[in-house]
């Protein structure tokens, strides 16, 4: 190789280099939701037939298997404020169920929640914002029952304007909620609002 | 003969009114409204009712049995036609529809019907708080690698032509 190639090369690594550099002290945030994701980007094309509801009983384990989410569950009630509590932030893989509500698989709405992160990293619903329509929700029971939903749209709103009948009303068949912090991140105000996975329970194993 | 029609009389009379008072108030037949404030509760709330039913300066016994919050009593309000109790619905009611009734002293009944709902949360919820967001390290220690060998290449390189140069 002559002295001029080589010289080439190196001026190429070190542009390799700066950018590299520089583009990964860019601020990498969790993952949006798309709006194909969205209610609004038209009916699912995932159309899997509504299973009958079964009767209540409280979930132990949650699975995303197509992004490795699998962590036990704990029961949530309510802050003074109203809102939902969320487990503890010490602990990166656990998520919540509203115990007051509908348990999963159960008739009504199911509603969980989780963290995205704490203050070490990435927590159980880090990749919540990337999911897709037609992707599974498991829910093991304590009754020995696996209830498996699939994915029916993945949103994300604005703190100041989250759609409460939307996420929280009951549904007349069994419905879950999945949620998480997301939708940009202020170093002032912390997250910007919420992810949130709605899906509709089609089988049980 | 008359006495005993009377003494009869009476008697129906007694026996009725005890079978008036024995009837639970929920299956009476012409019960008064039972107004319930709020009509749609949650567990922990405090129900208020109020009735025409029992009259001025008039006092009842309210049964709230049928969501397990027992009876309670009603008294004359600052609205002297009415009369007022409160209950509270016991943290373990089912979400429905629940009959509450009211027996006046008077003898009238009341019904209302209050419906259970449980709790639901309202807002966004609070999980994270950035500890994910931040530089991509492995990244940064990529490119910090890639800068360093091309830094040393560089100077190699240069040496070489330099000491080449001297050659010549």
């Amino acid at each position: 190789m002559s002295n001029r190639s080589k010289g080439w090369a190196i001026a190429v690594a070190a542009c390799v280099g700066l950018w590299l550099v520089q583009n990964g002290s860019e601020h990498v945030t969790p993952p949006v939701p798309s709006a194909a994701q969205a209610f609004a980007a038209g009916p699912s094309v995932h159309t899997d037939a509504a299973a009958d509801p079964l009767p209540p009983s409280p979930p132990v384990r949650l699975r995303i298997p197509e992004t490795d989410v699998d962590t036990p569950m704990m029961r949530l009630g309510l802050a003074a404020d109203g809102s939902l509590d969320v487990p503890p932030a010490g602990n990166r893989n656990m998520a919540g169920w509203f115990e007051d509500g509908t348990p999963p698989g159960a008739k009504g709405t199911a509603i969980v929640a989780g963290h995205v992160d704490n203050a070490e990293g990435p927590a159980v619903f880090y990749t919540l914002g990337a999911l897709k329509k037609g992707h599974r929700i498991e829910v093991d029971r304590q009754d020995g029952t696996t209830a498996v939903f699939t994915v029916d749209a993945v949103e994300v709103y604005g703190n100041e304007d989250f759609p409460d009948r939307k996420v929280y009303d009951e549904a007349d068949r069994a419905e879950i909620r999945v949620i998480t912090c997301g939708g940009g991140f202020s170093k002032k105000n912390g997250y910007q609002g919420n992810v949130v996975a709605f899906g509709h329970l089609i089988g049980v194993r | 003969m008359r006495t005993t029609v009377r003494l009869f009389t009476r008697t129906a009379l007694t026996v009725a009114a005890i079978g008036a008072f024995a009837v639970p108030p929920a299956y009476a037949g012409n019960s008064e409204t039972l107004e319930i404030y709020p009509s749609e509760a949650t567990p922990g709330t405090t129900v208020t009712v109020n009735t025409l039913a029992c009259g001025k300066h008039g006092r009842g016994v309210g049964d709230a049995n049928s969501l397990g919050a027992g009876e309670f009593h009603l008294n004359p309000s600052t609205h002297k036609e009415v009369v007022v109790g409160q209950f509270t619905v016991p943290e373990h009611v089912k979400p429905g529809t629940y009959g509450i009734s009211v027996a006046c002293d008077n003898g009238k009944t009341a019904r209302g019907d209050l419906i259970v709902k449980h709790r639901r949360p309202s807002g966004h919820v609070q999980t994270g708080v950035g500890g994910s967001v931040g530089p991509d390290t492995a990244q940064v220690t990529a490119g910090a690698a890639v800068l360093a060998a091309a830094a040393v290449g560089g100077v190699l390189l240069l040496r070489r032509r330099a000491s080449g140069a001297q050659g010549h």
